[in-house]
């Protein structure tokens, strides 16, 4: 597993205030993980934070589990 | 009532007449009955007449709602005039008293009474705001949104509020008159008691059981209505109102084109413009225009509301049993409170707000305008500040207010700005990135939240709020800009430099206020409030003409401040920019514009996903649930509003386009 999905992974749990073990590839945030929409927003703030950089909001709310946000943050910060 | 018309005795052929169809006249002394040119005897029933009553024309039809003929039957009238072509019937108590209009019809009423000193509502004090008292105002027929703002709100103004208060109590003796009135078409049917209220032209009331001490102001044009079951007393209710269902009111101010009914009880509240209250109670409310309160179990109590929706079980209060119910909360224009929200008072919310959850703590978030603010499990408010500016609700809302506005009268007492975004809740907005960027410049990554006024951020939320903030920013001064070239533009204006000047007149100022629903630069406020404290404005007529001038020049001033903003946000002075910087503009409107609106688009999305279809369907079978919710809800692609926003942001690529081929160097 690469760094950025274990840090995605740590945020995603912190923010969510879930187990760290319950935050899979497959995990989705809304139905899985019980990500509200403020909790939506505040991941997506947190992970701009982690990796310093600023997406684009609409397509960042846009992707559903934490895989696609994985590969979705790894376009972003390899660019 | 007819002007200047001329009565005459009785013939003693109509005496006759009269008294053989069951007539009297309680004196005996038939002289004191008058009637005018077109009287019919034939038309007058079993009535008994005491002081000195006048009649008009009868036999013709009433002018209001479906005509009726005209006739006066069992019925008791003391000191009345009577225009021509009225319905008296089935008086039971007494009729006196009052002026009746042409055309007027009133059946099946126990007691419509004015007494001495009478005052028909005007110069009630109403304690709106404070339950505890300190800010009461004094109703009068032609009460302002404006006028109350500046009484209850200004009382750090010693002086001006005693000028106030003088031009208050002048309106209000105006109304102080020997005789009720009732308007030319006014129908007054099956009301147990009215006591010292006067009722305007084509007013309709019907089944109402008590009112005393009220005016029911209306208008042909705008037709005002008290309906079955209700109850008031200390009133004013304005033109194009609806009074209904049972509906209580005590020291209160209905305004134009409001509804209050389903057993809704009002004290001690002013509703202004198009407010609409149901089911609920409200107690010392400043209720500005499009105060909505619908359901049962909300209690609105000593808040300041304007443009504002209440969740069901919405709720304050407004003192902890210690000095009395002496605190106030101001929700700003455009707030919203979710169903069970709970508010202690004091407490402060910004413009176009949501507010969610029990908070028992005070908080300010005046500096933070478009916020999600929802308590947390002990108590204390959370903020993310801006959230709100995106979501679908804020957008309906800000489309939905012009197109309800009710008051279809030549005359709109309070003086609205519709504006979502203006310098009121733009300039809010640069003033929390002020307040959001300092904070995340002196806090530590390891601090997970901050306390601003009483209110918890999260740190993440300090750059994500100046992040909506600045796109609100510039997507309203960017669309005012290009807007005002494309005016120019359109016009034939060659030198288009002279289309970004500050029209002459206009004011700059970098606060504005909400006065009442009118949004205005603090600086042409405290210009009025000076002119009454020197007396120069005296009078409720040259108050209002004041009025009037700052939403005429609305346009001017907030381009003036348009310009500033700008240049703060960008360091681009317009006025003097340069083709390619004009070009700029164009593009950070397509940006932001375009970002805002499929934020929205996102915030959409929402009402059509998964969760949104739990639900639906009636045993479980998925296929069900989504044929069911498809017939119901619709599709997301098929939605209306979707579409809307899908068909502006494809004319706004064009239109930006367009804009900037005029600016190609």
């Amino acid at each position: 597993m690469s760094d950025i999905a274990d840090r995605i992974k740590r945020v995603t749990a912190e923010t969510l205030k879930v187990d760290l073990s319950r935050v899979t590839d497959s995990s989705r945030f809304v139905e899985d993980l019980g990500a509200s929409s403020m909790e939506s927003v505040e991941l997506v703030a947190a992970f701009e934070e982690e990796f310093d950089i600023d997406m684009d909001e609409q397509a960042a709310l846009g992707v559903k589990t934490v895989g696609d946000a994985v590969v979705f943050i790894e376009r972003i910060v390899s660019v | 009532m007819s002007a200047y018309v001329s009565y005459r005795p009785l013939a003693s052929a109509e005496v006759a007449l009269l008294e053989q169809q069951g007539c009297r006249v309680e004196s005996g002394d038939w002289s004191q009955v008058q009637v005018a040119e077109g009287f019919q005897a034939a038309c007058v029933h079993a009535t008994r007449f005491g002081g000195s009553v006048r009649i008009g024309a009868l036999g013709g039809h009433t002018g209001g709602g479906e005509p009726q003929p005209a006739e006066i039957r069992n019925a008791r009238l003391v000191d009345c005039t009577l225009g021509h072509q009225v319905r008296v019937v089935n008086v039971g108590v007494r009729l006196a008293r009052y002026d009746i209009g042409d055309g007027a019809s009133i059946e099946d009423v126990g007691t419509l009474e004015t007494r001495d000193g009478a005052k028909f509502g005007n110069g009630v004090a109403v304690e709106v705001l404070n339950e505890g008292g300190g800010r009461e105002v004094i109703l009068f027929d032609q009460l302002s949104s404006q006028f109350a703002h500046l009484l209850c709100l200004h009382r750090y103004r010693p002086e001006v509020i005693t000028a106030l208060e003088q031009m208050a109590r002048t309106a209000a003796h105006r109304a102080h008159v020997p005789r009720g009135r009732i308007g030319a078409g006014a129908q007054v049917r099956s009301v147990v008691e009215i006591l010292d209220v006067h009722i305007g032209p084509a007013a309709v009331i019907r089944g109402a059981i008590s009112l005393c001490n009220g005016s029911v102001l209306s208008c042909p044009e705008s037709s005002t209505f008290v309906g079955p079951g209700v109850q008031a007393h200390d009133f004013i209710i304005a033109e194009g109102a609806r009074v209904d269902g049972g509906a209580m009111l005590a020291k209160s101010f209905v305004g134009q084109g409001s509804r209050v009914g389903r057993q809704f009880s009002a004290e001690g509240t002013l509703f202004f413009a198009n407010c609409e209250a149901f089911h609920g109670e409200a107690c010392s409310v400043f209720a500005g225009p499009y105060t909505v309160t619908h359901h049962k179990g909300s209690l609105l109590i000593a808040g300041l509301f304007s443009f504002y929706n209440a969740g069901s079980g919405t709720n304050q209060s407004n003192h902890m049993y210690k000095l009395g119910p002496v605190h106030e909360g101001r929700l700003e224009r455009g707030s919203k409170t979710g169903s069970f929200s709970y508010m202690m008072w004091p407490c402060r919310v910004g413009p176009f707000s949501v507010v969610l959850g029990k908070h028992t703590r005070t908080f300010d978030t005046s500096d933070f305008p478009f916020s999600h603010i929802e308590a947390m499990p002990d108590g204390r408010c959370s903020l993310i500040p801006g959230f709100n500016l995106t979501t679908v609700g804020t957008v309906r809302d800000g489309a939905k207010w012009p197109t309800r506005d009710r008051r279809l009268g030549a005359v709109k007492r309070d003086r609205l700005v519709f504006d979502v975004l203006s310098p009121y809740t733009v300039g809010r907005m640069l003033r929390g990135m002020d307040i959001l960027q300092d904070f995340q410049q002196k806090t530590d990554r390891s601090v997970s939240a901050v306390a601003i006024q009483g209110a918890e951020v999260k740190r993440v939320f300090l750059r994500t709020g100046q992040k909506f903030y600045r796109r609100g920013a510039l997507m309203y001064l960017a669309d005012k800009i290009v807007q005002r070239l494309e005016a120019a533009i359109a016009a034939g204006e060659t030198d288009l430099s002279r289309a970004l000047r500050t029209p002459e007149g206009a004011v700059f100022c970098e606060q504005w206020v909400d006065v009442g629903g009118l949004i205005a630069p603090a600086q042409r406020l405290e210009t009025v409030l000076a002119e009454v404290q020197r007396g120069e404005v005296a009078d409720i007529p040259a108050l209002e003409a004041r009025w009037d001038q700052i939403l005429q020049h609305y346009a001017g001033d907030e381009w003036a401040w348009i310009k500033w903003a700008y240049q703060r946000l960008t360091g681009v002075d317009v006025a003097q920019a340069t083709s390619e910087q004009l070009r700029g503009v164009a593009d950070q409107l397509l940006i932001n514009r375009k970002e805002f609106l499929e934020a929205v688009l996102v915030d959409a999305v929402k009402e059509f996903d998964q969760l949104s279809a739990v639900g639906f369907g009636t045993d479980g079978q998925p296929e069900a649930a989504a044929l069911d919710f498809a017939a119901v809800r619709g599709d997301y692609d098929g939605n209306k509003f979707v579409i809307q926003l899908r068909a502006e942001i494809e004319a706004l690529t064009a239109r930006v386009e367009q804009f900037k081929n005029h600016f190609v160097s």
